[in-house]
C-alpha cells in the first residue's frame, strides 16, 4: 500500500492507495487519513479486502486506540464494506455517514462502532482542535452522498467525484490535464446520473478555497487542475445510459 | 471459507429441512389418530381396546410437534452462532494478517489486543456451537424416543385391530400409518444427529 502525505501543519493529511496485494478483479480504492495529536480518521476506509493492508499502513501513523472516527462517503462495498471488520478491531470508534443509509451499512455490522448518522444538509466532524465540513454531494453517484473538506489544509476528499480507474501503478497527482480527462470521462458520464445535483454542487465547490481535490479512485488534482477539472465538470452532460 | 465451515453450515441448515419433513409426518400421525378415534367409536365393543391406543398416538404426535417446534428455534439460535463464529474467525485471520503486514511500523504492536481480543471471541464461539450442539443432540434423542414409541403402539394397534371384525382393514391402516410415520421420523432425526455428531463438545 503507497502512502501519500499530502498535508502537514496542525495536523496531517495521509493518502493510501496503489495497493499491490489487491485482487484483480476488484476497483482499485484511495484512502484518505486525517491524522491530528491523538486521534485519527479514516475516509472511505475501503472494502473488507483492503482491511489489513489498510491497517498495517494505518499503523505507521497512529496506535490502533486512536482510531477514533470513520467516514463513509456513501454505501458502496469499495468505500465501506471493511465495515465489519474495523467494527471488532476498534473498541471506541464512530462511524459518520448518511443518515438515509444507516440501516443498509448496519447490514455490513456496526455493534460496537457508534453510528452518526449524517443529515441530508451535512454538517462537522470534530478531530480535536479540527473542524472539518461534511459537504453535500447527494446524487453523485449516491443518492446520500457526502464529501469532506478542510478549510485549514484546503483538501476537499471528493468521493467519486473526479474518480479515474487507472493501473496501481499510476501517479497519485494528475499531472498533465488534458490527458486524464478521457480516463474520467466514461465514469462521470455513466456513474454520476444528475445534472441538475452536477450543476448545484459544482457551484457549492467553487465557494470553497480548494488546493487538492481528492477523489477516492485515480488521482488526485492539485493547484489550477482543481479549477480544469471543476470547468470539465460542469460542461460535462452525465446520465448517458438512458 | 473453509470447508469445515462449510460442512458445519450445511449441518445446521439440514436440520431445519429434515425437522420440517419430521413435523409434516407428526402432523399425518395426528390426523391417523382423529381418524382411527372416529372409525374405533363407530367399531363400539369390537374396537374397545383400539380406543385408548388413539389417545395415546394423538398424545404422541402433540409432544413430537412441541419438541420439533422447540428444536427449530434451538436450530435458528445454532444457525446464527455458526454466522457469528464465521464472521469472528474471518476477523481473526484478517487482523493476524494485518499484525504480520504492519511488522516494522511504529505502532505496530497496537494490533496485539484486537488480535488477542479477536482470538478468544472466535474460541467463545466454538466452544459455544460445541455445547449447544451437545444439547441439541439431547433434544434429537427425545424426538427418537417418541418415534421408538410410536413403532410400539403401531404394534400393539396391528394386535388390536386383528379383533376389530369388519373394521379390521381401516384400522389396521391407521397403524401401519403410524408405523411408517415413525421410520420416517427415525430416519429423518438420526440423519440429522449424524451431522451434528461430529460437532458434538468431548
Amino acid at each position: 500500500m503507497k502512502m501519500t502525505k499530502i498535508y502537514e501543519g496542525s495536523h496531517q493529511w495521509i493518502m493510501f492507495g496503489r495497493d499491490e496485494g489487491k485482487p484483480g478483479n476488484i476497483v482499485d480504492t484511495n484512502q484518505y487519513v486525517v491524522r491530528t495529536a491523538n486521534r485519527c480518521l479514516l475516509l472511505d476506509p475501503g472494502g473488507a479486502e483492503l482491511f489489513a493492508p489498510m491497517m498495517a499502513a494505518v499503523l505507521h501513523h497512529a496506535p490502533v486506540d486512536q482510531i477514533t472516527d470513520l467516514f463513509a462517503s456513501h454505501q458502496d462495498p469499495d468505500v465501506i464494506s471493511s465495515l465489519g471488520l474495523w467494527d471488532q478491531a476498534l473498541t471506541n470508534a464512530k462511524l459518520h455517514a448518511p443518515a438515509i443509509w444507516e440501516g443498509f451499512l448496519r447490514h455490513y455490522s456496526c455493534e460496537s462502532i457508534e453510528y452518526v448518522p449524517i443529515p441530508d444538509n451535512g454538517g462537522t466532524i470534530k478531530l480535536e482542535s479540527v473542524e472539518l465540513q461534511i459537504i453535500p454531494a447527494h446524487y453523485l453517484h449516491s443518492s446520500g452522498n457526502f464529501h469532506v473538506y478542510d478549510p485549514q489544509a484546503k483538501i476537499l476528499m471528493s468521493g467519486d467525484v473526479g474518480a479515474a480507474i487507472e493501473g496501481p501503478d499510476s501517479p497519485v497527482f494528475v499531472d498533465n490535464f488534458a490527458a486524464h480527462v478521457e480516463k474520467m470521462r466514461y465514469w462521470h458520464q455513466r456513474w454520476m446520473p444528475s445534472n441538475q445535483a452536477k450543476r448545484v454542487w459544482i457551484e457549492r465547490v467553487r465557494n470553497l478555497d480548494i488546493d487538492i481535490l481528492a477523489p477516492q479512485h485515480g488521482r488526485m488534482f492539485k493547484g489550477d487542475d482543481v479549477k480544469r477539472f471543476l470547468d470539465w465538470f460542469d460542461a460535462l452532460q452525465v446520465g448517458i445510459a438512458v | 471459507m473453509t470447508n469445515q465451515t462449510k460442512s458445519q453450515f450445511i449441518a445446521v441448515a439440514s436440520i431445519t429441512s429434515e425437522l420440517s419433513a419430521v413435523m409434516v409426518v407428526a402432523k399425518e400421525i395426528s390426523l391417523a389418530a382423529a381418524n382411527a378415534k372416529a372409525i374405533a367409536f363407530r367399531a363400539g365393543d369390537k374396537a374397545k381396546g383400539f380406543q385408548p391406543i388413539t389417545d395415546f398416538i394423538n398424545e404422541l404426535a402433540k409432544e413430537t410437534i412441541e419438541l420439533v417446534t422447540n428444536i427449530n428455534i434451538y436450530a435458528l439460535v445454532l444457525y446464527r452462532l455458526t454466522v457469528d463464529e464465521f464472521q469472528k474467525t474471518a476477523a481473526y485471520n484478517k487482523f493476524e494478517l494485518a499484525a504480520k503486514m504492519a511488522e516494522g511500523a511504529v505502532y505496530a504492536k497496537s494490533m496485539q489486543e484486537p488480535v488477542d481480543h479477536a482470538r478468544l471471541s472466535m474460541q467463545d464461539c466454538q466452544r459455544q456451537f460445541k455445547r449447544d450442539v451437545s444439547q441439541l443432540l439431547g433434544q434429537l434423542e427425545a424426538v427418537m424416543h417418541h418415534a421408538r414409541a410410536a413403532r410400539v403402539i403401531a404394534a400393539n394397534s396391528r394386535i388390536e385391530a386383528s379383533q376389530a371384525g369388519e373394521y379390521l382393514q381401516s384400522l389396521q391402516a391407521v397403524a401401519e400409518s403410524v408405523d411408517k410415520a415413525a421410520h420416517t421420523i427415525h430416519d429423518n432425526v438420526q440423519r440429522c444427529r449424524i451431522a451434528l455428531s461430529i460437532y458434538r463438545n468431548s
